[in-house]
């Protein structure tokens, strides 16, 4: 298909140009004027990062071929700062620390001002409902409700604009409300992360990745894809030149598959091209043979004599066991008034970071090979690069891109080993930037469980003895997963003083996609049970869950589960603190719901009732 | 009526900083010209807010002013290590390395200053922008005081390392000191179920959490808040589906996050305990936030309908599934009964 020409007015300004066909308007806006404040965050309009005006309306730019804004008013996030100053609802954005990674945070703005344009006087509830469209992963939406209605409120007049300022810091500055330093430049769009830098000479970078589960390579061939038009270079493990392996705790990951590939989505080869849909192309003109192997996707058969094996290392596929014991379970559950047995589990969790992956990387001039991506462990990933690619560790260097989001996600190394590579081999910068479906497929996730918790308690409450086993599917590789059984473990019986425990947690090999480091990691998993566990304890023994959780707490100078010894406690602390926020009303479990009366307290939210609004409004207007 | 109310809690502890292993960060700091500040740290802003609290943190020890800090940050040719973003580490582990950085740096001025107004080091005071010495009239910017020292041949620079005194697990019994800050936690959590869908709407959330000492009390809430709502996207509706292995949930229209129409009003309650071993008194709350508000959810389901889900995620299908259940088990006792 012919080029298009393009005339449009983009924040304040004619434009005329040629753009491709297959352009979207997001791709416009960022590739072809360098406006990159609003961002790509999943390609399907589900997430509102690209929110833009377009006449006027917000739009998600992604969705919108660049043909369909012929002629049309176009305002990106940068439309906002045209003056060189913040708007008021960026400023407000600032002053209530709504801000933390940012990435979601330009077409946040966006929707939010489209809001306040809408009704200039919208209730917090309507403000929800306008910024539906729009996902944020790091604050809990708490703190952009409180920026939007502050905005609203300095933009009426209830507010002075005085209360956009900062917080007065004369008296020291430790515990005080300042505002976050890099907030100006994620309201405004001019932070750059990784996907929005580019380099002279950058070539684009396509991974291809495994269709099968479990398969052996019988053969690559490369030949078509490296003779393509445009194409500067394709790798596979064949060209790592060091000893190849990642992971956090044991490196049992290639950086593209070797020999064989373990899950869905693992990468297998990667190409550096002029531009994106040329490294697409020649990355599916690359034929790979399989042998299909069998595959294993649940924990309990992974671990029976005879499953599949995953890594040689571990013929039983065991990735980690962790125990812990103390005193002697069996004699706590004999002297118990009440035993009980439950078992828990938990599914499988995407980060969902707004930011999918993405990096750059060069050889410099002292041929230091050098990695720019959002990376959460970049003092890691060199030490192991340098192994990697057989360079001493002065030779690489990682340089951290502002992260939009990590949550655990960006702990491992899935795709730096083969940005260096790809410069190394084509001696020129390269720039890898994720699909959101590729960031899901082919990244780590919180490690599904199932938890068995049996425990004992005497009638005051007091635990004798907890015992808890947890299995969990660790995936394909490594990654965390060691880590995550050694939290679990540690922390599972919870924060109470039990005479005897013993815990036992089991990370596994299988092949599904790899589970790996995740905000609370192991703890979350196992204190959900312990937790729940309690509850359920405390209604068959009538005590309130506050008092069962008082009469085990863990008190100054008690001995954890692992025999440390702490200092202050501060549990007791915390549990009288969230009862009296809340007006806690005691009792057993199962007391309060049918009975309850004190509700529509003014720090819980009402009920999402969707579209209520409207139709309070098509009544009122019949009425009249 | 179809839709009940609930109310649960639940309690957490989490250990700050990485486990059962040592874990160490550092950071160089200088009083730099015209009284502003530099950083060097291999910190990770993950968005948490790390950089403004190590920018308090330079300016409370230093005496300068939060906004003329500059950071340097994350490069391995560039900046010392401080270790990963991760573990609820960064303020404990990169605070406590910054505060004492900070305190050398400024212990480098205040011998110039002490010297050149013939006082003890210790009547020496700063803050905000000034360097001053008590019960006399010598109070000078730190810009000057900064000339002055380079006019005497220093530069106010300070290096240090902070690191932990921990160890592994024993491989048969667990045995060990994983980390040496622990905090501890509670929420309650309320929820509206509907009775006819199986729907949870989390309403509200008070979360108490210990953070040893809170530098910057919006940037707690901040985490305690995005914390809150993760859990809750586990505890109700996010769920990544895989099929032999394949996932049918690679896109947002599948794999369903919380957004601003599910989110409950959350509470936070800071507590205060400070951590003795670290300078600051600083711990952590990144993680620890997520840990009760699940189990808070599904008690508080349970206190509203009197069913209990031990199966994440409680979709509206499972908790319609489990009041059909006990309806049904409760009419066969009142059957049995009556026969």
């Amino acid at each position: 298909m012919p080029d298009l020409r393009i005339e449009a007015t983009v924040n304040g300004r004619t434009i005329k140009r040629s753009a491709k066909p297959h352009q979207r308007l997001l791709d416009f806006l960022r590739d072809d004027l360098n406006l990159t404040g609003n961002k790509e965050g999943c390609g399907a309009g589900e997430c509102g990062t690209c929110s833009v005006f377009v006449n006027g309306t917000l739009m998600k730019s992604c969705l919108l071929p660049v043909a369909k804004v012929q002629g049309a008013v176009i305002e990106s996030v940068e439309a906002l700062t045209a003056t060189g100053e913040l708007s008021v609802l960026q400023k407000a954005f600032h002053k209530a620390g709504a801000s933390q990674c940012g990435f979601c945070i330009p077409g946040m703005v966006m929707a939010a001002t489209a809001a306040l344009r809408a009704n200039p006087f919208a209730d917090r509830e309507e403000i929800k409902e306008r910024l539906g469209g729009n996902i944020c992963r790091c604050t809990g939406y708490q703190k952009i409700f409180d920026a939007v209605e502050l905005a609203r409120d300095v933009q009426n007049g209830r507010l002075p604009a005085s209360a956009l300022d900062e917080v007065d810091t004369e008296d020291g500055v430790i515990g005080k409300k300042v505002r976050r330093i890099d907030t100006p430049s994620k309201v405004s769009g001019r932070l750059k992360y990784a996907a929005d830098m580019t380099m002279p000479g950058m070539l684009h970078v396509q991974v291809l990745r495994s269709p099968h589960p479990h398969a052996r390579i019988v053969s690559i061939d490369t030949s078509a894809a490296a003779a393509m038009d445009g194409v500067e270079g394709v790798i596979t493990s064949d060209d790592v030149p060091g000893e190849d392996g990642f992971g956090v705790f044991v490196n049992d990951q290639p950086i593209m598959a070797r020999g064989k590939v373990r899950y869905v989505g693992e990468a297998i080869a990667a190409v550096a091209a002029v531009d994106p849909l040329t490294a697409k192309r020649a990355a599916a003109a690359i034929k790979i043979d399989y042998e299909l192997l069998p595959a294993v996707f649940d924990p309990f058969e992974a671990m029976r004599p005879g499953a599949p094996v995953l890594h040689d290392y571990a013929p039983d596929n065991i990735t980690k066991h962790i125990p812990i014991r103390v005193g002697d379970v069996e004699k706590g559950f004999a002297q118990s008034d009440l035993v009980v047995e439950e078992t828990y589990t938990t599914q499988p969790i995407e980060h969902a970071y707004l930011e999918p992956e993405a990096g750059l990387a060069y050889v410099d001039h002292d041929g230091v090979v050098t990695i720019v991506a959002p990376d959460q462990n970049i003092t890691h990933h060199r030490h192991m690069l340098a192994r990697i690619i057989a360079k001493p560790i002065s030779k690489v260097r990682l340089i951290m891109s502002p992260v939009g989001g990590g949550f655990g996600g960006k702990e491992d190394m899935i795709y730096q080993g083969m940005l260096a590579l790809l410069a190394m081999k084509t001696q020129r910068p390269v720039r890898l930037v994720f699909t959101r479906e590729e960031s899901i497929v082919s990244t780590a996730k919180r490690h599904p469980s199932r938890t068995t918790l049996r425990m004992g308690l005497v009638r005051d409450g007091r635990i004798l003895a907890s015992h808890m086993t947890m299995v969990c599917d660790g995936g394909a590789y490594g990654l965390s997963t060691e880590g995550v059984m050694r939290k679990g473990a540690i922390l599972g019986a919870g924060p109470y003083a039990i005479p005897n425990v013993r815990v036992d947690t089991y990370g596994i090999y299988t092949n599904n996609t790899p589970s790996g480091a995740f905000r609370s990691f192991g703890a979350l998993q196992t204190e959900f049970a312990t937790e729940s566990h309690l509850d359920i304890c405390a209604e068959r023994l009538g005590l309130d869950p506050f008092e069962i959780r008082r009469v085990n707490a863990m008190r100054d100078g008690a001995l954890t589960h692992t025999k440390q010894k702490l200092g202050s406690v501060s549990l007791l602390r915390t549990l009288d603190a969230a009862e009296q926020a809340s007006g806690w009303e005691r009792g057993a479990p199962n007391s309060r719901g049918a009975r309850r009366k004190d509700l529509n307290r003014d720090d819980i939210r009402p009920p999402c009732a969707l579209g209520a609004r409207f139709a309070g409004v098509s009544k009122q207007e019949a009425a009249e | 009526m179809a839709r009940k109310r609930g109310r649960g809690m639940a309690a957490c502890w989490y250990g700050i900083a990485r486990t059962a292993v040592v874990d160490r960060a550092a950071a160089w700091a200088e009083i730099d010209d015209g009284g502003s500040a530099k950083i060097v740290t291999g910190v990770t802003e993950i968005g948490e807010g790390i950089l403004t609290v190590l920018a308090q943190i330079a300016a409370h020890e230093m005496g300068v002013k939060p906004e003329h800090v500059v950071i340097g940050d994350n490069d391995t040719a560039r900046a010392p290590e401080a270790s990963h973003a991760g573990a609820s580490r960064q303020t404990y582990m990169i605070g406590n390395a910054v505060a004492l950085a900070s305190r050398e740096a400024r212990k480098r001025l205040v011998d110039v200053m002490a010297e050149v107004w013939d006082v003890p080091p210790q009547q020496i005071g700063t803050g905000n922008g000034e360097i001053w010495a008590e019960n006399t009239n010598h109070r000078i910017s730190m810009g000057e005081a900064v000339s002055t020292a380079k006019n005497r041949g220093v530069v106010p620079v300070g290096s240090a390392t902070f690191g932990t005194d921990t160890t592994g697990l024993h491989p048969v019994d667990g045995a060990g000191r994983p980390w040496q800050a622990y905090v501890f936690g509670a929420q309650v959590a309320e929820v509206e179920v509907d009775t006819v869908t199986g729907e949870v709407q989390v309403l509200g959330i008070w979360a108490a959490h210990d953070v040893g000492r809170a530098v910057n009390p919006q940037g707690v809430e901040g985490q305690i808040e995005g914390a809150v709502v993760q859990a809750l996207g586990q505890a109700l509706m996010e769920d990544y589906k895989l099929d032999n292995g394949r996932t049918t949930t690679s896109g947002f229209a599948k794999y369903i996050l919380p957004t601003a129409l599910d989110v409950p009003r959350v509470n936070s309650i800071i507590v205060e305990d400070p951590d003795p071993l670290g300078p600051l008194g600083v711990k952590g709350v990144g993680e620890p936030a997520m840990v009760p508000t699940i189990p808070a959810i599904m008690n508080a389901i349970y206190d509203a309908v009197g069913v209990r889900i031990t199966s994440l995620p409680a979709t509206p299908e499972k908790v319609l599934m489990a009041i059909r259940e006990k309806e049904k088990q409760e009419r066969q006792i009142v059957a049995e009964a009556a026969e």
